[in-house]
């Protein structure tokens, strides 16, 4: 199969403050934050990979909004995000991004975030939460559903140049 | 055909890496074929340049009918081997219905209905494996449902290269929505002895959906991206197993919302009519069992179109079964896919009355009774008719293998993608003996998920992560069990302190891999180095490894959830 080459091993536990399960808002991005640094750094050193170029080079995530994310302005309509989601899984999805180990793993990654950046914002409810919560804060969230952490944590490893 | 070239290799063999006489030159991608393996009929097809072609063996069949003949020196299927009339079928020479059995263990019900069928399926009822064998020359030669596959799958791949005239090595594959992760490997394990490299399994009606994708994306080419979505049914039931998917498709891309499915089909259909024409057990391998198998299977086509089937068997059984009699005969069958249906539609937050489509394919899907119940739950009166009931999967399969081969099509046909969901949950054991979800059912795919567990005993320094598949169950014994592995070096502390995080990640070729991490208050990274185990290992479906687990080390082990104050 495609998957499991020893010498990519990457751990999804490195992600540094307190472990929550179900994590609350606060704690979420408070986890987040260190990973973030290394994840743009991904996409440069995923781009000498030959296949990677038909996947165009995308905002870094580490400071996206989910707007920013599935690329729609603020105001998009629920069927702008729609066609928006299609747009990008068929650019992004790993079935379509690539067949070979290094980018399946980043494009899985940077589709999973697109996918829960939908999640989020094809939810009217879930959606009007994120908005008010972006408005609080100086600095927009990126994460917007649960299992989340574990995962952006492990793409602190993956994201390294090995 | 040479000879040789039937052979398969070893069934302990992992990899059908050295199998491949010759593989295409690196620089060219091969288009990967599709193959829909049926319970009682095989097809494949491939992408060739602009449209899906079905192959046909010699002579000039599209549909082949699954079964291997262990007649002579050499077993022979269905591709190659012509039958002069059904019942030569079954005289317990041959063996079929191989996906009823691959990766079941003896005490799975789906095994003791096969006791009725004319070849050997023998259970102990301790859970290994059954034991299977063919009656040749009135002695029983053993064989397993993996080995009968894999002789069948290289008759396949011999005609397609025949016919392509070239190698063929990457295989998507259907494979029904129930199987099991451990049911999976043996599937893998087959085609890896036929010399096969399996791209992709896909749930079957997921190739349904790309196949659907496509055809709504030629036919609503010019808004394609307008975001206007179609929510469809796909049903599949055919011989073995009863699938359904919900289904959101726009702009070639189609998104699975829900999975259900269960492993009952026409083969279930048909063991009921045969009991009820002929009450009285008879011996499964006689000619008069074989001549009511063949006569109630047309009976049952018949009533499909007509209102009623007479049923002559030598002078001992003449009756005229009518419609009603058949359908009250098969009610418990219909409710199940009332049920399979409700519960998808359920699962993917759709009423009835949202859905475009209801798309119906295989074989029982021409039964009256079964198309009126799957149109009553999906509130609708018509059956989308652009998919062929008995080709739509190995095309949809062969699409598949065009889209991860990396095949790019000049007019945007093979602008698709299917986004899969995961048809069963995966978890752990842990808070005694339950089911302990971490990846629910029906979550995108690809998917990482955690959660976080401690220790159950003071002191603890070792803990056991077994992990399941299942519906969801509460209890685990409701769960297949897929592996297990231990955590060691925890240190010492009381119950309740050490954090576990036992991650699961799926990947898009669905392989499964489970991280499990030591943590301690107050320390951000692993104490011991992270065990990464790829999922299943447990290597015969041994339905005593839990109770083996179980024995020997008690609860001393075990996990729980750990919960946190806010």
């Amino acid at each position: 199969m495609l998957s499991s080459s020893p010498t990519s091993f990457a751990h999804p536990f490195l992600s540094s403050s307190p472990p929550l399960s179900p994590l609350s808002p606060q704690s979420r991005a408070a986890r987040i934050s260190p990973p973030l640094v290394s994840a743009s750094c991904s996409y440069t050193c995923a781009e000498d990979s030959p296949r990677l170029h038909q996947i165009p080079r995308r905002l870094s995530t580490a400071t996206a909004s989910l707007y920013e994310i599935l690329e729609v302005p603020h105001g998009a309509t629920s069927q702008d995000i729609k066609s928006a989601y299609r747009r990008l899984a068929r650019i992004c999805h790993p079935d379509v991004a690539g067949t070979d180990r290094t980018n399946s793993v980043s494009s899985a990654d940077e589709f999973m975030k697109i996918h829960a950046a939908y999640c989020t914002l094809s939810d009217p409810e879930k959606r009007s939460v994120y908005d008010r919560r972006m408005l609080r804060r100086s600095r927009p969230l990126t994460v917007g559903t649960s299992g989340l952490g574990s995962y952006v944590g492990r793409n602190w490893e993956t994201d390294q140049c090995w | 055909m040479a000879e040789q070239e039937y052979t398969v290799a070893s069934d302990s063999e992992n990899t059908g890496e050295e199998k491949s006489s010759s593989s295409p030159p690196p620089s060219l991608p091969e288009i990967a074929v599709g193959i829909d393996i049926g319970t009682s009929q095989c097809s494949i097809a491939v992408w060739n340049g602009s449209q899906v072609n079905i192959l046909r063996n010699t002579r000039n069949q599209k549909l082949i009918k699954s079964f291997v003949t262990f007649k002579d020196e050499v077993p022979s299927g269905g591709v190659t081997n012509q039958l002069s009339h059904d019942q030569e079928m079954l005289t317990g020479a041959s063996i079929f219905n191989m996906k009823r059995l691959i990766g079941r263990v003896d005490t799975d019900p789906v095994v003791h209905a096969a006791k009725n069928l004319p070849f050997m399926v023998q259970t102990l009822d301790i859970g290994v494996r059954p034991f299977i064998a063919a009656l040749v020359n009135n002695a029983w030669r053993s064989t397993t449902p993996e080995e009968v596959l894999a002789i069948f799958l290289v008759e396949l791949r011999l005609m397609a290269e025949t016919s392509l005239k070239r190698a063929v090595r990457n295989v998507v594959l259907t494979v029904p929505v129930s199987f099991s992760r451990f049911q999976l490997t043996r599937i893998e394990r087959a085609c890896a002895m036929a010399g096969l490299h399996v791209l992709r399994l896909m749930p079957e009606p997921t190739a349904i959906a790309l196949l659907y994708a496509q055809q709504q994306q030629m036919t609503s080419h010019d808004n394609m991206g307008s975001g206007s979505e179609r929510l469809a049914v796909i049903f599949n039931m055919g011989a073995g197993y009863c699938d359904v998917a919900v289904t959101a498709t726009a702009g070639g891309v189609s998104q699975i919302k829900s999975l259900a499915g269960n492993a009952i089909g026409g083969e279930d259909i048909l063991q009921n009519m045969m009991r009820h024409i002929a009450p009285q057990p008879q011996e499964a391998s006689s000619s008069s069992t074989a001549a009511l198998r063949v006569a109630t299977q047309d009976a049952i086509h018949k009533l499909s179109s007509e209102d009623n089937a007479q049923i002559e068997v030598g002078d001992k059984i003449s009756k005229v079964l009518d419609r009603s009699e058949f359908e009250e005969v098969n009610e418990e069958v219909f409710k199940e896919c009332e049920r399979l249906v409700t519960q998808c539609l359920r699962d993917a937050r759709v009423e009835g009355c949202d859905i475009d489509d209801v798309i119906m394919v295989g074989g029982c899907s021409c039964i009256p009774r079964v198309r009126e119940v799957v149109k009553k739950v999906c509130k609708k009166d018509e059956v989308y008719g652009g998919v062929n009931a008995l080709e739509g999967a190995v095309r949809g399969a062969a699409l598949e293998g065009a889209v991860t081969s990396g095949i790019h099509d000049p007019f945007g046909s093979l602008d698709l993608l299917t986004i899969q969901a995961t048809a069963l949950a995966v978890g752990v054991r842990g808070n005694g003996n339950r089911f302990v979800t971490v990846i629910p059912r029906n979550t995108m795919v690809p998917a990482r998920k955690d959660l976080f567990f401690t220790t159950v005993n003071d002191g603890q320094k070792e803990a056991l992560v077994v992990v399941y598949e299942g519906e969801g169950g509460e209890s685990v014994e409701e769960n297949h069990l897929l592996g297990y592995f231990k955590i060691v070096g925890i240190p010492e502390a009381g119950r309740g302190v050490p954090e576990i995080n036992v991650c699961m990640d799926i990947d898009a070729s669905n392989a499964l891999r489970v991280f499990a991490a030591v943590l301690m208050p107050g320390c951000s990274s692993p104490v011991v180095p992270v065990v990464e185990v790829r999922m299943p290992t447990v290597d015969d479906g041994h339905g005593w490894c839990a109770q083996a687990l179980n024995a020997k080390f008690g609860s001393a082990l075990d996990l729980v959830t750990l919960q946190r104050k806010m």
